[in-house]
């Protein structure tokens, strides 16, 4: 396997991708979901008080990312990462094309490699695009004020545009995390709809295990645990910890997932 | 000369039944090698282990003199093929296909557009270049798997019923080209249905029924083995004329291919009073076609296919 044989296999992918619709609306909902967010806030007099930095989202444009990504750590930004991960290896079952795939030149680990070097540059890619979208949406529609942090400390522009940039790359790890789960899924079901809607629908199972009582400690091994860590990034002073645990946590299961993953697809037999 | 395809003592098992036992497969460079065998005899599994699409159980293969030691990995340059109807992504047109597969072989990007141009060409697809795959009819599909194939510069091509879903004339072409790649020294080993086609393209066959080799040799080997000439028989009651021949065990009879009528094999005299026979019961002959020692004649002698 080299760098050279997985670099073109993922050039290979990227060019599907751009001919596909799905990774398109992904990106599109991405850049433009933001701005009609912030354009539904503009029209009513109140604000999502329930939800983190909420009550600031007409105070501060950097408000405007830190809520979009309370909201997407919930089930957008798993949907997000399974979209493509969920479908990439599965709609080579669904088109039959394993057989013309795995008749070139490149073996099946740099396939594999490949694969999903794309979905994780996907997974990145739509996130930075959402991030980058709505702190342009808040920054646009209502300004560059001064962002009050989760401990009522104000943050200048730099220094929140820092932050904001932290919460976002934190989600990363879970991201990629789920995104692992999502090539699985797709590689074990062979099923673009069990590799894209499994993943969410457990993502949001996770997610919602929170409002249950019961052990913390469980929790802590949920995937999900590292989209809170950013959190503890929005505080004076910041606190680490839950980032560190959770990115560990997301890490394990990244590592596990792809590993079953590699496995199953070197030993599978195309006799489909 | 060292063949460019060695399959030798090849076994696959699904779910506790044999789809290959012991299989061996010889292909010389410039030879045009025909894979003959019922539906379900192995043809297609075999053609999937070579090519690196299903691990084996037990047997070796070797291309170019080079043992294949992992059974699942890349496939070697100078190798191609296809097996079933080719598939393809139905979102992107023929050369965008094309092109990407080639990348995948040779990631030389300026390269590859003239070659695919050129594999387009020699499949006539150029009108079609642009058109999305989803649009293609099978037989475009087809050829256009006969394209990729081309891109690798195969010395052994493999091609599992390449001409199925053709017209006579998209056949014809096809049976031109594998000719011409035989001619400049590849080893096609072309699996087919139609016997005739590859009694008249094929100087060397491999048949398989059940998953064993029932005949591996030359063409005209397998003439020379000719168990009796064979006759394409119409009656008014086929059904009985069957149901007849099943009582005698000089005589080979099965139900032709299209259902029309019945093919006969015996030698005369079991012939002469399976006709008398025929009368006696009540079936007239309507018509009795000498066929000759057709390599269908050898096929259904070799096979199961044929219901005593």
């Amino acid at each position: 396997m080299t760098l050279r044989a997985i670099t073109t296999v993922t050039g290979v992918e990227c060019a599907k991708l751009r001919d596909q619709l799905a990774p398109r609306v992904v990106l599109a909902v991405c850049a433009l979901g933001p701005f009609a967010f912030i354009a539904a806030m503009r029209l009513q007099n109140s604000t999502p008080d329930d939800t983190l930095f909420g009550r600031h989202v007409k105070e501060s444009g950097f408000a405007t990312p830190l809520v979009v990504l309370g909201f997407a750590t919930l089930w957008v930004v798993p949907a997000l990462t399974a979209v493509v991960a969920g479908d990439m290896f599965a709609a080579e079952d669904r088109y039959g094309t394993w057989r013309a795939l795995l008749t070139r030149s490149r073996s099946r680990g740099e396939i594999f490699a490949g694969k999903v070097a794309t979905a994780f540059c996907f997974s990145a890619l739509a996130l930075a695009v959402l991030a980058a979208s709505s702190l342009v949406a808040g920054l646009v529609g209502i300004g560059s004020q001064p962002l009050v942090d989760l401990s009522g400390m104000p943050l200048a522009p730099a220094r929140a545009m820092g932050r904001i940039a932290a919460a976002w790359a934190s989600v990363l790890p879970p991201a990629f995390g789920i995104t692992a789960v999502a090539v699985l899924l797709s590689i074990v079901t062979r099923s673009s709809v069990a590799g894209v809607g499994l993943p969410v629908v457990a993502a949001l199972a996770m997610q919602l295990s929170v409002y249950i009582d019961g052990p913390d400690a469980p929790r802590r091994l949920l995937v999900t645990y590292g989209f809170g860590a950013w959190h503890g990034l929005l505080t004076e002073p910041p606190y680490y910890r839950p980032l560190v645990y959770g990115t560990t946590v997301s890490i394990a299961y990244l590592v596990v997932c792809l590993a079953v993953a590699h496995r199953v697809i070197v030993r599978r037999d195309i006799d489909g | 000369m060292e063949p460019a395809l060695e399959a030798v003592g090849i076994s696959k098992r699904y779910a506790g039944c044999d789809a290959l036992s012991g299989v061996s497969l010889i292909a010389k460079p410039g030879e045009l090698h025909g894979l003959l065998g019922p539906n379900g005899a192995g043809k297609t599994t075999l053609l999937r282990i070579v090519l690196g699409l299903v691990r084996r159980d037990a047997g070796t293969v070797r291309l170019f003199g080079r043992a294949v030691a992992d059974p699942l990995g890349p496939l070697p340059d100078g190798v191609a093929g296809f097996v079933e109807t080719p598939t393809f992504y139905p979102y992107l047109s023929g050369r965008r296909n094309l092109e990407l597969l080639a990348r995948l072989d040779d990631d030389r990007r300026g390269q590859n557009g003239s070659r695919v141009l050129d594999a387009l060409r020699r499949v006539a697809l150029t009108e079609a270049a642009d058109v999305r795959v989803a649009a293609y009819s099978a037989g475009m599909r087809q050829r256009l798997g006969v394209a990729a194939s081309l891109l690798r510069s195969p010395r052994v091509l493999l091609l599992d019923e390449p001409t199925s879903s053709l017209d006579p004339a998209g056949a014809q072409s096809v049976r031109d080209m594998v000719r011409r790649l035989a001619a400049e020294g590849v080893a096609v080993v072309l699996s087919s249905h139609d016997m005739s086609e590859v009694e008249a393209l094929c100087e060397a066959v491999t048949i398989i029924d059940h998953g064993s080799v029932v005949y591996s040799g030359t063409i005209d080997g397998l003439r020379q083995a000719a168990p009796a000439p064979v006759h394409a028989l119409h009656t008014s009651d086929d059904r009985a004329a069957l149901a007849l021949a099943a009582g005698r065990p000089a005589l080979r009879a099965a139900a032709a291919a299209d259902d029309n009528g019945l093919i006969v094999s015996a030698d005369t005299g079991s012939l002469d009073a399976y006709v008398l026979a025929l009368a006696e019961i009540g079936v007239a002959v309507r018509t009795l076609e000498h066929r000759g020692r057709s390599l269908e004649a050898l096929f259904l002698h070799l096979t199961s296919a044929v219901r005593h």
